[in-house]
C-alpha cells in the first residue's frame, strides 16, 4: 500500500529543486528513460546487496523493523533481491524519502544515496516495461457526473445529485472507483431521483383538480371563516405542484366590501406573472373564471388585492375576501415537451404498443447504458413497461421503463466487462468503453452522439480518430467540466467552500468566494483551450477577473459581473498569486507560510512532505497579533527542532516568498506594524526575494511540475491510484508533453493515448 | 436561511408537543401495535478535535455534586440524567505503527473499536459500528433502521488526514468493514426523507398502485445487478454487493410505507427550509430532526456528527475566530486552551438544547430523555497530544429506567470503550458478545 512518494522522478528532482543534490540525478533519470526498451521479464538489477541491503541494515532497520515498524514500515523483511523486487512500491517509497533527504535522520552520503536510487530506478523501469495497464474498479457516477449525465440524457434542468450525500475522496479526487460506495441513503436518493426524472421526462397526462381554501394562502391578510381576508393591499400565495403542463381552468370564489369610486380588484399570479384580473363587484360570494397555461412542476399561486381604499373620517373601507381558488386541468390537447418526444417520438396505434415500446426502450437504454442494450436487457425491461401499461397507459409504461433504466447498475456504474475467456490477459477497451472513458474524463458526462456513433462503427479505437476526437472535446464548451472537477480538486479549490477567514479582519462575501474559484477555473480552461504551456500555471501575465475580484486585487477599469481576460501586474500571475489558492492555504486569522509551501510541494512538485510527528506543538496562538515578534521569527524558532526542520526548511521558505499576499490574497507590504519580509533561502543556499523571484526558481523545475501534473491527471482520468507499474506510461506522457512544447493539451492527449487509459487487465476469471 | 427557519419549524413542533402523546394523535397506526409502548433509543453525538479535559472532568468521583466543570455547566438543567465517564479508551485509534493520521483513525474507530487500514484510496477497511450492529438487529421494527446526520459533508479535497481516506474522518457509522454509512447534512433533506415531500399525495395516486410499480422497478434492478455480478470479478463485485444490499434494505422499508405516511399526517410539522447559516442553529435543527424521528418512532438508532474530525471551522459566535483544529493543537498555551474550552462549551450548549428538548417531551409517565441513552463525546482526548485513552464521554438519559444519572464514573485506565457499547447493546435488547477490541461488558453503568 502506497500513500505518497509515488514516482521516483519527482522525489529525485525535488531534491534538486531544493538544492540537496546535483544535476547528475535528473540526468540519470533521463538516461534511464532513454534506455527504455521492451522486455519480457524484469531485468536483474545489479548491486542489491551492496547498494540497498547494506544501507537498509546500517541505517533503516533499527526503527523500521517487524517488531516496531515506525510509520508502519518494516524494511527488515527485504533480505534478498527477489523479496525487494516483489514489493517495489515500498522500495520506491523508501527511496523517495532518502532522496528527499528526509531519511535516514542525518542523511546519507551522496554516493550511497545515488547508488540506492540507481538500483531502485532501474528495477522500476524494468518492472513497468511489463506493461500492466491495471484494472479500474467499477466506477459509480459521482455527483457532478450524475447531474451532467441526466441533463444530457433527458434534457432536465434539475440537478438531483446536489441533494445526494457527498462523494468520498481518494487519491485526491472524488471519482475513484474504489472509494465511491453506494450507501442505503444514497440508494434511496438514486431511486427517488430516477422516479422524479422519469416523471419529468415522460409526460403521463393526469387530470388534476384541486381546490385551495383561502386560508391556505400565506402572506398578506388573515384567515377568516376558512377564507382569506385582505383588508389592505397585498399578496398572499400558496405553493402547488402540477404533474402535467397544459391549459388549466382557474376558478376563484370571492366577494368584496365596497367603498369609494371603484370595486375591489383581484389579481391572480402564477409565480411572477399576472394570469388573470377580476373586478369583484359583488358583496356576496361569486365565482370568477379564467383559462391559464401553466408548465409542469412547482409553482406559487398568488392572489393580490391591488386597490385598497380607506377614509378614516368616514370609515369608508374597501376590502376583499377570497374564499377559495380552484385549478382543473389540463384541458384540451397535451403539448408534449421535446424531452418527451426524445424518448417517445410518437404514440403507437392500437395493437402496436408492445412492439413499439420495445423499440423505444432499446433506443433509450442504448444512451442510458452508453452501449447498445442486449436482447436480454430488453427482455427484463419489458415486464416493467407492462406493469405501467396494464391499468395505466403506453406512456406510463414508458415512464416506468425510463425509471428502471435510471435505477439500473448499468446506468449508475461505468461498466467495463471483460469478455469471457479474458482471464488475466490485458485487453484493449472496446469503442463504447473508450467513449465513456473519454467523455467522463474530459466532460464529466456521457458520450455524445458523435462518440457513440464512432464507437458503433468501430472507428473510435483507431489512434488517429481517437486523437481527433480528444481535440474536438478539448475545444468544446463542455471541457469546462475538466476545470470544475479536475483542476478544482488538483489545486484544492473546493476547500474555498469551507475555509472560514475571520470575518472581522478578512471579510470575504459568498460572491467573492465563488469568484476566486471561477478565476482559477477560467485560467485553467484558457491554458487548455488556447494551446498554452503548463508553465503559465506558475507565471503568466494574464488572468480572468470580474469587477468584484478586480477590486479585491486593486486592478482598475473592470466593471460588471462578467469575467474577462486582463493583463495582471508583474507580481501577480500564475496560480500561486491567485486569491483562491492563497485563501485555501491560510488560517482564519493569518497566513500560513507552511501551508502555502506544502501546497507548492504537493500540487506543483508532487512531493508532499510527510505529516508532522504526533505531539509536536504548533506556534503560539497570539502570533497573529504580532505584538512582540513577527510570524517569521516564531517560525524560525520552531524550526530549530531537528525533527521539524527536515521538512519545514523546504516548506516554509516557499511560503515566505508569498508573504506579500494576505490570508485572502490581497497584496500587502505591511503585516501589523512590521514590513513584510518576502525573502527566503532554500536548502542548498538558493536565496530569493518576493514572489517574482520565487516563481523563477519554480519555473526552473518545469519537468518536475510536468511529471506531477501528469500523475494527477492520469489518476483523475483513470479513477484509480497511480502506482509504480504506471511509471513508464507517466514517463512517456511527460516526454510527449515536452515534445509538444509543454502544452497542457499535449498532456491531455498523452494521457488519453496512454496504455492505462486504452487497456485493462482481465480479472483472472 | 435565517434563524426564523427553525423557530417557524418549532412552532409546528410546539403544536405537536401540546398533545399528550404521539400515539393518541395517531389512533390505529400500525406502529402502535407492533412497537413497545415507549421504546428505548440510542444516539451517539460526536464532536471533533478532542476536548480541553481540564475544564471537562469533574474533580470528584461518584455523585455529581457541587458546581459542574465549566464546559459542562450548560447541562445543569439535566444533571440528574447525566453520567460523566472517565477512563475509557479506544486503543485501536492509536497509531500502532501507522504514523500520523489520528483525526481520521480515531473517527473511524470511535464506534467500531477497530484499527482502520491506512489508505487514502482503494481498500478502505474498518469494522461495523455499534449503532449499525443495533440497527441490523432491531432495524426491522422501524421504518429506518438507523439515522445518520451531521453538519459537515464528507471531505472535499485530497486525502483527509495524513494518508487516510476522507471516508474515515467523516463517518463514525460503519455498516461493514468496507462500507461507511453516509450522513445527511441538510435538515430539509432529513425531514423529507423521514416524512416524504408530499409529491404522491399531491398527485392523488393510489398508494397500492404506486407500490406495485415501485416493486416492479426493484425486481428489475435486483435481477439486473445479480446478472451483472456473475460476470464481474475482483473489487467490482464488492461495489455491486453494496448496491444489492442497499436495494434489499429499501425493499423491506417499502413494506412500512403507510406508517410513515401516517406519521407525516399526524406530525403536521412544516419542513425546514435548508441549512441555516448560523452553526448553532444548524446543530439544533439537526437535533430537532433526530428528536422528531424518535418521536414518530421512525428509527431508534441515530448517529450525529457535529463536525468532521480535523475540522478547522472558525467559531466567531463563541468568540474564537481562529480555526478549531489550530486551537486544539494548543501546545500548552493558556490562551489557546481557553479558546478550545470555549469551543467545547459552545458544543455542549447545543447538546444541552437537545437534551432539554428530549426532557420536555412526555412519553408515558416519563419523558423521551428517560427512554433514551445518548452518548456524547470525542475520539480524541487532548487535541494536542492526540491520545485516545481517557476519552471525554458523557452518557445522558435514562435508557428506559435502566440507567441512573447524576454520576461521575471512573474506570480502570485503558478500559475499552467497546465494553460500554456491549452493555448498551444489552440494554437495547440486542446483546452481542464482542465488538472491535472489547474484552467483556462494562459493569456498573446500567
Amino acid at each position: 500500500m502506497r500513500t505518497r512518494g509515488k514516482t521516483t522522478i519527482r522525489a529525485a528532482a525535488l531534491a534538486l529543486a531544493v538544492g540537496t543534490m546535483g544535476m547528475a540525478t535528473l540526468r540519470s533519470v533521463e538516461a534511464a528513460q532513454a534506455r527504455k526498451t521492451p522486455a519480457k521479464t524484469p531485468k536483474k538489477v545489479a548491486g542489491f546487496a551492496r547498494d540497498v541491503k547494506a544501507v537498509l541494515d546500517a541505517k533503516c532497520v533499527a526503527c523500521h523493523n517487524a517488531a516496531s515498524p515506525a510509520a508502519g514500515l518494516n524494511l527488515a523483511k527485504y533480505k534478498t533481491e527477489a523479496q525487494a523486487l516483489a514489493d517495489l512500491g515500498t522500495m520506491e517509497k523508501a527511496m523517495g524519502r532518502i532522496v528527499a533527504g528526509e531519511m535516514p535522520p542525518g542523511g546519507l552520503p551522496t554516493a550511497q544515496r545515488t547508488a540506492f536510487q540507481a538500483w531502485t530506478q532501474d528495477a522500476l523501469n524494468a518492472q513497468c516495461r511489463l506493461a500492466d495497464p491495471g484494472r479500474v474498479t467499477l466506477r459509480r457516477l459521482n455527483r457532478a457526473e450524475y447531474n451532467n449525465t441526466v441533463a444530457d440524457l433527458l434534457g432536465t434542468k434539475t440537478r438531483p445529485a446536489d441533494d445526494f450525500p457527498g462523494d468520498d475522496v481518494g487519491n485526491g479526487f472524488d471519482n475513484m472507483g474504489d472509494v465511491l460506495s453506494v450507501s442505503p441513503l444514497l440508494m434511496e436518493k438514486l431511486l427517488d431521483s430516477a422516479e422524479k426524472l422519469a416523471r419529468e421526462a415522460v409526460v403521463v397526462p393526469r387530470l388534476f383538480t384541486r381546490r385551495y381554501a383561502g386560508s391556505d394562502f400565506s402572506g398578506a391578510g388573515s384567515d377568516r371563516e376558512g377564507g382569506l381576508y385582505l383588508p389592505t393591499s397585498g399578496v398572499a400565495s400558496k405553493e402547488i405542484r402540477l404533474p402535467t403542463a397544459g391549459d388549466y381552468r382557474l376558478r376563484v370564489k370571492a366577494r368584496g366590501e365596497l367603498a369609494g369610486p371603484e370595486a375591489p380588484k383581484l389579481e391572480v399570479r402564477v409565480d411572477d406573472a399576472v394570469v388573470a384580473n377580476f373586478v369583484v363587484e359583488d358583496r356576496k360570494l361569486r365565482e370568477f373564471e379564467a383559462g391559464v397555461k401553466i408548465p409542469a412542476g412547482a409553482h406559487r399561486i398568488g392572489v393580490q388585492f391591488t386597490n385598497d381604499y380607506y377614509v378614516a373620517a368616514t370609515k369608508e373601507d374597501r376590502n376583499l375576501f377570497v374564499e377559495s381558488v380552484e385549478l382543473t386541468g389540463p384541458t384540451g390537447a397535451i403539448a408534449y415537451p421535446e424531452t418527451h418526444r426524445r424518448i417517445v417520438p410518437f404514440e403507437p396505434a392500437k395493437g402496436q404498443e408492445e412492439a413499439t415500446a420495445r423499440k423505444f426502450i432499446a433506443a433509450f437504454a442504448a444512451r442510458a447504458f452508453r452501449r447498445p442494450a442486449t436482447p436480454q436487457d430488453l427482455d427484463r425491461l419489458m415486464p416493467v413497461w407492462q406493469a405501467g401499461f396494464k391499468g395505466g397507459s403506453f406512456d406510463e409504461g414508458m415512464q416506468l421503463a425510463v425509471q428502471a433504466c435510471l435505477s439500473s447498475p448499468r446506468f449508475l456504474f461505468r461498466l467495463e466487462q471483460d469478455p469471457p475467456g479474458t482471464g488475466a490477459k490485458v485487453r484493449a477497451l472496446d469503442g463504447y468503453e473508450l467513449a465513456s472513458r473519454l467523455s467522463y474524463f474530459l466532460w464529466s458526462t456521457m458520450p455524445d452522439a458523435e462518440l457513440l456513433d464512432l464507437a458503433a462503427k468501430g472507428k473510435l479505437v483507431q489512434p488517429a480518430v481517437l486523437r481527433a476526437q480528444a481535440k474536438r472535446m478539448i475545444a468544446d464548451p463542455r471541457a469546462a467540466a475538466l476545470a470544475d472537477n479536475f483542476a478544482a480538486q488538483w489545486l484544492g479549490l473546493r476547500k474555498l467552500a469551507i475555509v472560514e477567514p475571520d470575518p472581522k479582519q478578512y471579510p470575504v462575501s459568498p460572491a467573492l468566494r465563488k469568484d476566486m474559484g471561477t478565476e482559477t477555473e477560467r485560467f485553467f480552461l484558457a491554458i487548455l483551450q488556447n494551446g498554452r504551456p503548463i508553465t503559465d500555471f506558475i507565471d503568466a501575465d494574464y488572468s480572468y477577473v470580474n469587477e468584484r475580484l478586480a477590486q479585491h486585487y486593486g486592478i482598475e477599469g473592470v466593471t460588471g459581473n462578467e469575467f474577462r481576460r486582463v493583463k495582471v501586474p508583474a507580481d501577480r500571475g500564475g496560480v500561486l498569486s491567485q486569491a483562491s489558492v492563497l485563501t485555501v492555504t491560510s488560517n482564519p486569522t493569518r497566513t500560513s507560510p507552511t501551508k502555502r509551501g506544502k501546497w507548492v510541494l504537493e500540487n506543483i512538485f508532487g512531493t508532499p512532505p510527510p505529516p508532522p510527528p504526533p505531539g509536536v506543538s504548533d506556534i503560539p496562538s497570539e502570533a497573529h497579533q504580532l505584538e512582540a515578534t513577527t510570524l517569521r521569527q516564531l517560525m524560525e524558532q520552531h524550526r530549530k527542532n531537528p525533527a521539524c526542520s527536515v521538512c519545514h526548511q523546504k516548506m516554509d521558505p516557499i511560503g515566505f516568498g508569498m508573504e506579500n499576499f494576505d490570508p485572502i490574497g490581497r497584496w500587502r507590504t505591511k503585516e501589523g506594524k512590521f514590513d513584510v519580509d518576502a525573502s527566503g533561502a532554500l536548502p542548498g543556499g538558493v536565496s530569493f526575494r518576493g514572489p517574482t523571484q520565487l516563481k523563477k526558481i519554480i519555473l526552473g523545475q518545469k519537468d518536475l511540475f510536468a511529471h506531477a501534473l501528469a500523475e494527477k491527471m492520469l489518476t483523475y482520468a483513470l479513477g484509480r491510484g497511480v502506482d509504480f507499474k504506471d511509471k513508464c506510461a507517466l514517463d512517456a506522457a511527460v516526454v510527449a508533453t515536452k515534445g509538444g512544447g509543454y502544452r497542457l493539451d499535449s498532456l491531455v492527449l498523452a494521457v488519453v493515448t496512454s496504455d492505462p487509459f486504452l487497456k485493462r487487465k482481465g480479472n483472472g476469471k | 436561511m435565517n434563524p426564523i427557519d427553525r423557530r417557524t419549524f418549532l412552532r409546528g413542533m410546539g403544536a405537536m408537543m401540546a398533545l399528550p402523546t404521539l400515539e393518541r394523535m395517531m389512533p390505529g397506526v400500525a406502529l402502535a401495535a407492533s412497537a413497545p409502548k415507549n421504546p428505548v433509543r440510542m444516539a451517539f453525538l460526536f464532536v471533533p478535535n478532542g476536548i480541553n479535559m481540564s475544564q471537562w472532568t469533574p474533580a470528584a468521583e461518584g455523585a455529581l455534586v457541587g458546581a459542574l466543570p465549566s464546559t459542562l455547566q450548560p447541562l445543569e438543567g439535566v444533571r440528574s440524567s447525566l453520567n460523566v465517564l472517565t477512563g475509557l479508551a479506544q486503543h485501536n485509534a492509536f497509531a500502532l505503527g501507522d504514523g500520523p493520521g489520528d483525526h481520521a483513525r480515531s473517527t473511524a474507530c470511535w464506534l467500531t473499536g477497530v484499527h482502520a487500514r491506512k489508505t487514502n484510496g482503494s481498500d478502505i477497511q474498518n469494522g461495523p459500528s455499534v449503532d449499525q450492529v443495533a440497527a441490523m438487529r432491531m432495524g426491522n421494527q422501524t421504518r429506518f433502521a438507523s439515522l445518520e446526520i451531521g453538519c459537515e459533508r464528507s471531505g472535499l479535497a485530497g486525502d483527509c488526514d495524513s494518508g487516510y481516506s476522507c471516508a474515515y474522518s467523516s463517518n463514525v457509522s460503519w455498516k461493514s468493514a468496507t462500507q461507511p454509512v453516509a450522513k445527511e447534512t441538510n435538515p430539509r433533506l432529513v425531514f423529507e426523507r423521514l416524512f416524504g415531500n408530499g409529491d404522491a399525495a399531491e398527485q392523488g395516486e393510489s398508494l397500492a398502485r404506486r407500490r406495485l410499480l415501485k416493486q416492479s422497478i426493484l425486481d428489475f434492478v435486483s435481477e439486473d445487478a445479480g446478472r451483472l455480478k456473475a460476470s464481474l470479478g475482483g473489487r467490482d463485485v464488492r461495489k455491486l454487493d453494496e448496491y444489492f444490499t442497499a436495494v434489499r434494505e429499501i425493499e423491506t422499508r417499502l413494506e412500512k410505507f403507510e406508517s410513515a405516511q401516517a406519521a407525516r399526517a399526524a406530525a403536521g410539522v412544516a419542513a425546514p427550509r435548508g441549512i441555516p447559516q448560523d452553526y448553532a442553529e444548524h446543530i439544533r435543527l439537526m437535533g430537532d430532526m433526530m428528536i422528531l424521528a424518535f418521536q414518530a418512532d421512525l428509527t431508534r438508532v441515530c448517529t450525529f456528527m457535529f463536525a468532521n474530525d480535523g475540522s478547522n471551522r472558525s467559531y466567531v459566535q463563541a468568540g474564537v475566530p481562529e480555526g478549531h483544529h489550530d486551537m486544539s493543537h494548543h501546545g500548552g498555551d493558556p490562551a489557546k486552551l481557553e479558546k478550545k474550552a470555549r469551543i467545547d462549551r459552545f458544543h455542549v450548549e447545543q447538546l444541552a438544547y437537545v437534551l432539554n428538548r428530549m426532557k420536555s417531551i412526555k412519553e408515558g409517565d416519563g419523558t423521551m430523555l428517560d427512554n433514551t441513552m445518548l452518548l456524547y463525546g470525542a475520539g480524541i482526548s487532548d487535541g494536542n497530544r492526540h491520545n485516545h485513552d481517557d476519552l471525554p464521554l458523557l452518557m445522558a438519559g435514562g435508557a428506559g429506567g435502566r440507567l441512573k444519572g447524576g454520576r461521575h464514573m471512573t474506570f480502570e485506565p485503558n478500559t475499552p470503550l467497546t465494553n460500554l457499547f456491549l452493555s448498551m447493546l444489552d440494554t437495547m435488547g440486542v446483546p452481542a458478545e464482542t465488538l472491535g477490541d472489547s474484552t467483556g461488558k462494562l459493569k456498573g453503568v446500567f
